[in-house]
């Protein structure tokens, strides 16, 4: 008898939590019920689709940031946006050719893994747009298919500048700041863009700091908190007050590891301020958010073409994001070395390199 | 007389449903197949009652008791994770409605690509299983079969047929040597087998990137980190729509090369002696140890045909589908291959078709959230309450007895 | 010898503490219910739901020791699953092990969707277990000793706590050792009148519970937010731990804290050392050193003699 008691007891608890989550998603949604639009946006009744990666939603990188843009898109031009996750590779050609058949207008692909499935259900689907957040079109790339890339060396090499500055110059800038002249990248799987962030940001560090000494260690994990955490930690350790994470949500621990030990982190991909205001000094953005904007926006006015659209400095669609808490914080010549910088990119003064091999590691 | 009136209407739906099965054959092989397939079952029912063994009815009704509790299980699934879409607010007739559609109509053919890596996997853990042993690092034998796959179709340059075979034979040994540590350790220290294969999946799957960059072509490309160049051509594993003009294109043969195995793994178990001395011991290693049969051989052998056959679910996907490597190629496949093997109670034929149910519900899943926007995780729920009441299936004893119990007790309170 | 100064120092040992804190608390948890003669490969599982719980309590109530409490209750009742399967309804323990390991990903998951509206990552919480942590004043003075052990976060002196309270329970107290009775000689318990059922019961329980407090220092006292995934395969960890530690408390600490060391020493050496060999033979460090100890040490422990082994028995009830 009292095992049945047990059994009800975990059944009335399962209940309960179930029925919590669905009450707390109604109060999270207060019924969004479809304002009348006063005037018609250009892309109402058009719908702008997207396919992650196995990463998914929630990756607080490209997969967010391209839902964020068809999110702004529906916002600001009217368009639907639809969204679904895949599980496994095999799941990227069905998603991406089904999304096109049930009626998408414009398919994102979202991350590179997603090359070939791209390739193949745009040269399959050729009324429909397709478009790939960090996937280069190639030769034998459809008409219908657009790349879009991301110079993420150039954004790394902003954040190694006000790194480089920061830990030695202007050390007395902030009391988070120490005259080891020692700084730190954390890195999430060695993959390429995870490679071209650091890469960058190192190339950043010494063009305005040659000294200076860049510590990196790799998780192997894009979602282990904890070994982001000790891999900072164990940098702090050595000195590091300033550390670069290009590590998904690895590199949440590692933000919350400069937290708690009172030194700076550099935030990647988004503006990660939010996450530890009083620790991220900036971010290494590449704005995936306005690049899927522009590119929903381009099939709405017909400027849409194949080939690869690389976003670099020279769109401002990489960079740093501000400083926010830290803006009376960072002197004024960091500023004017972050913009000399991407000044002297802009004019092809300077190019930034992208392998290991090219800056000798 | 019964008989003979049954044995009539058997032959003429065999002569309907061949009929339409051909017809359907033409415009979608799949439900063609299911057709064709049921005609050959009413054939075999004709036949059966026509010799007049015994009655076609009894044996039908024999077989299908023992389809009792998986039916009931995906039932009882399917309503209790209807539950918990009403209270979170989902539909679930809308969200079954297209689940199955993606599943078994729409997306088929993603069901069966799903379900070949299962297969091999769900076969290696099975086989294990019946040995007694947890092969739960299939994970990493998956990935020293995929590199071991890759490596070669980068190189082998042999006519299609041979070097694919010898593609297939070398990486699923390699993926088997992968295994002799843990066997090694298994007969000589009594390392668990759980603890040790597991890790060495993890070191499998860090050291694929490796393996990645040193064959990644130019160390410049946009991608060198990430995937290997792409294999050779004539090591590609043939399509269907090579011989079959309707099939998708990226069906490959791959599912009949699984289906070979898994009958080939089913002979071993049951009709060899191999497959007995492994059962043996897995039944009862004092009593196999009492007849003779050694035990550390056939731990040997059961890990390392585990690792084998893991090996291939790694090899068929570098050359029957993604035809290069790339971090993390596997989608879970060695996780998810125990529960297949656990849900066909580690029968190899089982495995077939609780892996297609599994690359069913993963296809249909997608389907369902792609056109309703449900979360497909409902689907990891289902999977997870299917496999509790298939696999525990004493729980239809614990509650007929405690039904029972209260109807004596009630009846004792009554009479007193 | 200045690397090696950068390597080998207090903070290396005070880093093992910090990582192998989940590891000790599994291990130990899955200690008791090996002992009560239940295996339990639905470590990692528990952990995940004892993370997510522990975090979602945290968030909602603002409190991380409510969402604590949610944890280790979560991971408890969560575990009952994995007892009634195992005891009750007499399943294969491993079998129903990694069907709950399967359905604990699965439950989470969609919970993430459900509030969060995507999976993932959640939003982090303002208050963690972080912020109580306490120096103990006098002990934590003392070098090398004190910042290792007496300053330290509330579940990591809960850790210690509660391996000194297991090790004493097995040896001395009638529930701990009817529970080992419950795993040597089943038989044995029943005919002295007391339920295998219910030490096994109570054992399992133990183990969710602890597992779930393990999820909890992932969560919400290493981390201020939760991950899917987040727990890495500590849960398997942990039982080659508690394999390698014989079976006991003390033993399984021990254990844990060689894994957390290697994986430790993994960390400082990619950052102190600039070697030009790739990281990820760096990365599977611990999982290497993992197998040697398991092959090194399993010799001389031994399993509960009904250590897995099915119990069935009819009584009146």
């Amino acid at each position: 008898m009292k095992k049945a008691r047990i059994i009800a007891l975990v059944l009335l608890i399962m209940l309960v939590a179930f029925g919590f989550t669905s009450c707390k998603k109604e109060e999270a949604a207060p019924a969004p019920a479809p304002e009348e639009k006063e005037a018609a946006l250009p892309g109402d009744g058009m719908i702008a689709a997207m396919a992650t990666d196995v990463g998914g939603l929630g990756d607080k990188s490209f997969n967010d940031g391209a839902y964020g843009g068809l999110k702004m898109a529906e916002e600001l031009l009217g368009t639907e946006a639809r969204v679904v996750q895949s599980k496994q590779q095999t799941d990227y050609v069905p998603n991406l050719s089904g999304l096109a058949e049930d009626g998408a207008d414009v398919v994102f692909a979202v991350g590179f893994l997603m090359d070939q499935a791209v390739n193949e259900a745009a040269a399959n689907n050729p009324d429909t747009l397709f478009a790939g957040i960090d996937i280069w079109s190639n030769d034998a790339s459809p008409e219908n298919f657009m790349g879009i890339v991301f110079n993420e060396h150039e954004a790394g090499y902003l954040a190694g500048i006000v790194a480089g500055l920061m830990t030695k110059e202007y050390a007395s800038a902030s009391d988070k700041l120490n005259d080891e002249n020692k700084i730190g990248v954390v890195l999430g799987m060695f993959i390429p863009p995870v490679e071209k962030y650091e890469v960058g940001f190192i190339a950043g560090a010494r063009s305005v700091n040659p000294d200076i000494e860049v510590l990196s260690a790799t998780a192997g994990d894009f979602v282990d908190q904890a070994k982001g955490k000790e891999l900072a930690l164990a940098m702090i350790e050595q000195g590091a007050d300033i550390i670069f994470h290009a590590a998904g949500l690895t590199g949440l621990g590692a933000i919350n590891a400069c937290k708690e030990e009172g030194v700076l982190a550099i935030g990647v991909d988004v503006d990660q301020n939010s996450t530890a205001p009083d620790t991220v000094l900036t971010s290494a953005e590449k704005k995936i958010v306005q690049a899927t904007y522009l590119a929903v926006e381009s099939v709405i006015d017909g400027s849409f073409k194949g080939g690869t659209r690389v976003f670099d400095i020279n769109d401002d669609a990489v960079g740093i994001s501000s400083f926010h808490s830290f803006d009376s914080v960072v002197p004024q010549a960091v500023k004017d070395a972050v913009d000399s910088a991407i000044a002297d990119m802009k004019s092809g003064k300077v190019t930034v390199p992208t392998t290991r091999a090219e800056i000798g590691l | 007389m019964q008989n003979n009136s049954l044995s009539k209407i058997l032959i003429i739906l065999m002569i309907l449903t061949g009929i339409a099965g051909i017809v359907l054959w033409s415009a979608s092989y799949f439900i063609g197949i299911i057709f064709i397939a049921a005609a050959l079952v009413l054939y075999y029912f004709y036949k059966r009652s026509a010799e007049g063994g015994e009655s076609a009815g009894a044996w039908a009704k024999g077989f299908i008791k023992t389809l009792y509790i998986p039916v009931f299980g995906i039932i009882a699934a399917i309503i209790l994770g209807g539950i918990i879409m009403i209270i979170t607010g989902n539909d679930p007739v809308v969200a079954y409605k297209a689940l199955f559609y993606g599943g078994f109509v729409r997306s088929w053919h993603i069901s069966i690509l799903n379900a070949v890596p299962l297969i091999f996997t769900g076969l290696s853990v099975a086989f294990a299983f019946q040995a007694g042993l947890f092969n739960i690092g299939a994970e990493g034998q998956f990935y020293i079969g995929s590199m071991m796959a890759t490596w070669l179709g980068l190189r082998l340059g042999m006519p299609p047929v041979f070097s694919i075979f010898i593609i297939f034979i070398v990486s699923g040994l390699a993926a088997a040597a992968y295994n002799i540590v843990p066997a090694a350790l298994k007969v000589k220290t009594g390392a668990h087998e759980v603890i040790t294969t597991m890790m060495l999946a993890h070191v499998a799957r860090h050291l694929s990137p490796i393996f990645i960059r040193g064959n990644g072509g130019d160390p410049a490309s946009s991608t060198h980190a990430y995937v290997t160049d792409d294999i050779l051509e004539n090591n590609f594993l043939p399509i269907f729509k090579d011989f079959l003009p309707n099939a998708n294109y990226r069906l490959h043969v791959g599912i009949l090369i699984a289906i070979a195995v898994a009958v080939l793994v089913y002979y071993i178990l049951y009709y060899t002696r191999i497959g007995f001395e492994v059962r043996a011991v897995g039944q009862n290693p004092n009593a196999a140890r009492a007849q003779g049969i050694s035990i550390g051989k056939n731990i040997m052998i059961a890990l390392l045909f585990a690792g084998f056959l893991s090996g291939l679910a790694g090899v068929n996907q570098v050359v029957g589908l993604d035809h290069k490597m790339f971090q993390n190629l596997s989608a879970g496949y060695g996780w998810n291959g125990i529960s297949v093997a656990i849900l066909a109670s580690n029968n190899p034929i089982g495995v077939i078709f609780t892996s297609i149910l599994w690359g069913a519900l993963d296809a249909g899943g997608q389907y369902m959230t792609r056109t309703t926007q449900i979360p497909n995780s409902i689907v990891e729920i289902i999977k997870g309450i299917i496999l509790f009441l298939i696999v525990a299936r004493y729980i239809y004893t614990y509650f007929g007895n405690r039904m029972k119990k209260r109807r004596i007790d009630r009846k004792i309170k009554e009479a007193v | 010898m200045e690397v090696l100064a950068q390597i080998f120092n207090t903070e290396l040992l005070v880093a093992t503490i910090r990582l192998s804190t989940p590891i000790t608390l599994a291990a130990v948890g899955a200690t008791i219910c090996e002992r009560s003669g239940v295996v339990n490969i639905a470590m990692e599982g528990m952990m995940i739901v004892g993370a997510f719980t522990g975090l979602i309590g945290a968030m909602f109530t603002g409190d991380p020791w409510l969402g604590l409490l949610f944890a280790v209750l979560a991971g408890g009742v969560f575990s009952l699953l994995h007892a009634f399967a195992t005891v009750s309804l007499h399943l294969e323990h491993v079998v129903s092990g990694a069907v709950l390991n399967i359905l604990a990903f699965g439950i989470v998951r969609y919970m993430m969707v459900m509030i969060f509206g995507h999976p993932g990552t959640t939003d982090p919480i303002r208050f963690s277990l972080k912020n109580y942590q306490w120096a103990i004043p006098g002990l934590s003075k003392i070098p090398v000793l004190g910042p290792i052990f007496f300053n330290q976060t509330p579940i990591i002196y809960f850790s210690f706590l509660l391996i000194i309270f297991f090790t004493f329970f097995l040896k001395k107290t009638k529930l701990g050792l009817h529970i080992k009775a419950a795993g040597e000689h089943p038989l044995a318990l029943e005919t002295i009148g007391v339920s295998v059922y219910k030490m096994r019961y109570t054992g399992v329980f133990i183990s969710g519970m602890m597992a779930g407090l393990a999820g909890a220092y992932l969560s919400i006292e290493n981390a201020v937010s939760f991950t899917e995934g987040m727990s890495s395969g500590r849960g398997f960890i942990a039982m080659a731990a508690m394999i390698s530690g014989g079976w006991t408390p003390i033993g399984a600490f021990i254990a844990s804290l060689f894994f957390g060391f290697a994986d430790a020493l993994q960390v400082r050496l990619q950052v102190a050392l600039e070697l030009s060999i790739p990281e990820e033979l760096f990365i599977i460090l611990p999982y290497v050193l993992t197998v040697v100890a398991v092959a090194g040490l399993v010799r001389k422990s031994r399993a509960p003699k009904a250590d897995g082994v099915d119990f069935m028995i009819e009584r009146p009830e």
